[in-house]
């Protein structure tokens, strides 16, 4: 017999009171890790549609366009493109082209925001394009195929296979037209993309302005957002003889995103805050209680030559045995919960039946959640350490009891 | 501070005491008032007590006559209010809680009233429970619990809970545990006053037995006089003063 076995013992003393906290704990630690998972899980696929619909994980601008959005803030990507794609890890560069343009049908005109890319490098990753037939899809770098927003469609009155001018301002200070034909419709559900994309190949956009070869972004995609650190620093030294250019990470370049993240983590996090200190108080008030029931027992064992610090300890050693099957058990109960975020996750369809928007990313109404083990550990670890710090108050008091005084009256 | 004694070691079968005619144990003019905010009680008035070692001496008196303060400052649980109480080398008004506690975990055998097992331990758990305090090995442990239950003719409870025991088998284990670490003197607050009269007969006789055959010296309340009787020597108590001290041939 040690202490371990008295303390584990005298925690089952009262079976159905230490099986209420320990369910209590462990479905604290199970809500929030899985909670953080599906987030977790959320927050990577939002980042990853994000970075495929907008800048890429990395993206390559002249300094001063990210701020400004000048159209004439371009530059030649020359041979960076090709330097960048033989980096390991990157999957696509996608040179583009964005000018502000007037879009007119032969029965309205609107403003809009005019995209050239490099269709056959888009295909695969945008995920505005992903989901067009070959038949709605831009043929050429320079052909005058558009794809382009439902609603902007509906705005001009258009419909596939009919015309549309768009007219931008040349470098030389006159204005440029172009004759397009719309060949695929973008609905992506977002009032403010459809209402406004226009995607043509990027040497057609580039007629626009004379701009010929020069883009305003080079969106890099990489296998994994794990290794953007690395991508980066390989590009830096690519830049070195091109001083008005430079690489800038997603959370730059799409801050709308990345602060939304952080903000839904933030309000996260309180609420775990929140739900671990109300766990922490259950805690307290067991771990009181039960010292408070057994001062006799107490006054007989320091009665019998226990120091009060042998007594403090063996209370904290009831709360470290507590913690540690109630972190077992939830992360237990934890990784089921997450186990089932990860395979079947939660259809947000079923609730909301508009389109989700997200920092100003459109994204899949299935919520998913990836497996954060560290997390999962640290947060188990967490609420070990709370149970023990639960146990000080307990702890403090039961050094305090005198023998005399307990063995009188209890 | 586990393992080496905090005051003049004291082995219970070998006395430190260079004089034999000295007594173990010497309360002289201890006064015990309690103090609860304005209200104050007073337990001892003025009492002094001398045993030797291997006495076998009971406290008689009335309920609140001030049998369990004296228990208490002899085992170093309570401290004077006035007055002087030593046992062996150890002045207990002075003494450190820290030298108390090594005091009572080594020097002392306590047995309740209420036997005061815990509960959730079995019987040879709860009387190896001093020398676990102790640091001594579990196989050590072991051998001297065996060999006192047999003693104390409960073999065969080891593994059973407090609970699952009746009260004399639970006094016995009490007992057990008060003996396992072998102490010098064992204190006993009426130890019978729970058990029907022929367990408590057969208990005093174990007692009685033990302080013969160990040499430990007993001292223990009570107020039936059919345990009183048994004593060979009786300290009477009355308002916290002694108000006889008798010794009779048994
Ligand atoms: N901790 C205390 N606080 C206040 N008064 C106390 C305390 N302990 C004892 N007393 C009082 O001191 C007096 C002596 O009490 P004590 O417990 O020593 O008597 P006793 O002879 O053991 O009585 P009993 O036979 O009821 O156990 C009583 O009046 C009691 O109420
Ligand atoms: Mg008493």
């Amino acid at each position: 017999m040690n202490a371990f076995l008295y303390a584990w013992r005298s925690l089952w003393r009262n079976r159905r009171r230490t099986l209420i906290t320990l369910t209590a704990i462990a479905l604290s630690i199970m809500l929030v890790q899985a909670f953080h998972n599906l987030a977790v899980g959320a927050y990577a696929r939002m980042i990853d549609d994000g970075v495929r619909a907008g800048s890429g994980h990395l993206a390559v601008y002249r300094h001063g366009y990210l701020e400004s959005r000048e159209e004439n803030l371009g530059f030649s990507p020359a041979n960076l493109a090709a330097q960048i794609r033989a980096i390991p890890g990157v999957t696509k560069v996608l040179p583009r082209v964005y000018l502000p343009a007037l879009a007119q049908s032969s029965h309205d005109s609107r403003g809009i925001l005019l995209i050239g890319v490099e269709p056959e490098a888009e295909l695969t990753v945008n995920p505005f394009l992903k989901g067009l037939s070959a038949d709605a899809m831009l043929r050429d770098i320079d052909g005058r195929d558009a794809v382009i927003g439902k609603r902007l469609l509906d705005d001009l009155k258009l419909a596939v296979g009919r015309k549309l001018v768009v007219t931008a301002q040349h470098r030389d200070g006159t204005l440029h037209s172009e004759l397009l034909r719309v060949r695929g419709v973008v609905s992506t559900g977002m009032p403010d993309i459809d209402g406004s994309l226009l995607m043509v190949g990027r040497q057609r956009a580039a007629l626009l302005t004379g701009m010929q070869d020069d883009i305003h972004e080079l969106a890099i995609i990489l296998n994994d957002s794990d290794e953007e650190a690395f991508v980066a620093a390989a590009i830096t030294p690519l830049l070195h003889d091109r001083p008005e250019l430079a690489a800038v990470s997603w959370e730059k370049a799409m801050p709308n995103l990345a602060n939304a993240i952080k903000l839904d983590y933030a309000s996260q996090k309180f609420i775990f805050v929140i739900i671990l200190l109300i766990v922490t108080i259950g805690v307290v008030n067991t771990l009181l209680m039960s010292v408070m029931e057994r001062l006799r027992e107490f006054g007989v064992v320091l009665a019998l030559g226990s120091s009060p610090g042998r007594l403090r300890r063996l209370v904290l050693i009831e709360a470290l045995l507590l913690g540690m099957v109630a972190a077992v058990a939830g992360c237990v109960l934890g990784a089921l919960a997450t186990w089932y975020l990860v395979d079947i996750g939660i259809d947000l369809k079923r609730f909301i039946p508009e389109t989700l928007e997200f920092g100003g990313v459109v994204f899949d109404p299935v919520l998913r959640a990836a497996w954060d083990l560290a997390w999962m550990a640290k947060i188990a670890l967490y609420v070990v350490g709370l149970t023990l710090l639960a146990a000080l108050y307990p702890a403090i008091k039961a050094g305090r009891i005198t023998p005399v005084e307990a063995m009188r009256h209890h | 501070m586990r393992g080496e004694a905090l005051y003049l070691p004291l082995s219970p079968y070998a006395s430190l005491l260079t004089d034999a005619n000295m007594p173990l144990i010497t309360l002289s003019n201890v006064y015990k008032t309690y103090r609860h905010g304005s209200l104050e009680v007073t337990a001892l008035t003025d009492f002094s007590l001398e045993i030797a070692e291997g006495e076998f001496i009971v406290l008689a008196g009335p309920s609140g006559s001030g049998k369990t303060t004296v228990l208490n400052l002899v085992g170093g649980l309570d401290r004077p209010s006035a007055g002087a109480v030593t046992v062996g080398a150890l002045e207990i008004a002075s003494a450190s809680a820290a030298v108390l506690a090594d005091y009572r975990l080594r020097r002392v055998g306590f047995i309740f009233q209420s036997y005061n097992l815990i509960p959730v331990l079995t019987a040879a758990e709860n009387a190896e429970f001093t020398l676990m305090l102790q640091g001594v090995p579990r196989p050590e442990r072991r051998r001297r619990v065996t060999e006192l239950f047999i003693e104390l003719g409960i073999e065969g409870l080891e593994e059973r809970r407090p609970g699952d025991l009746s009260g004399g088998q639970q006094q016995r284990v009490a007992i057990a545990r008060a003996l396992a670490a072998a102490p010098g003197v064992v204190l006993a607050d009426e130890p019978t006053a729970n058990l029907d009269s022929h367990t408590a007969e057969e208990l005093l006789d174990l007692m009685r037995d033990l302080n013969r055959r160990r040499g430990v010296t007993f001292l223990f309340s009570s107020h039936d006089d059919r345990v009183i009787g048994r004593a060979r020597r009786v300290v009477r108590l009355e308002d916290g003063r002694m108000v006889g001290d008798s010794t009779t041939n048994r």
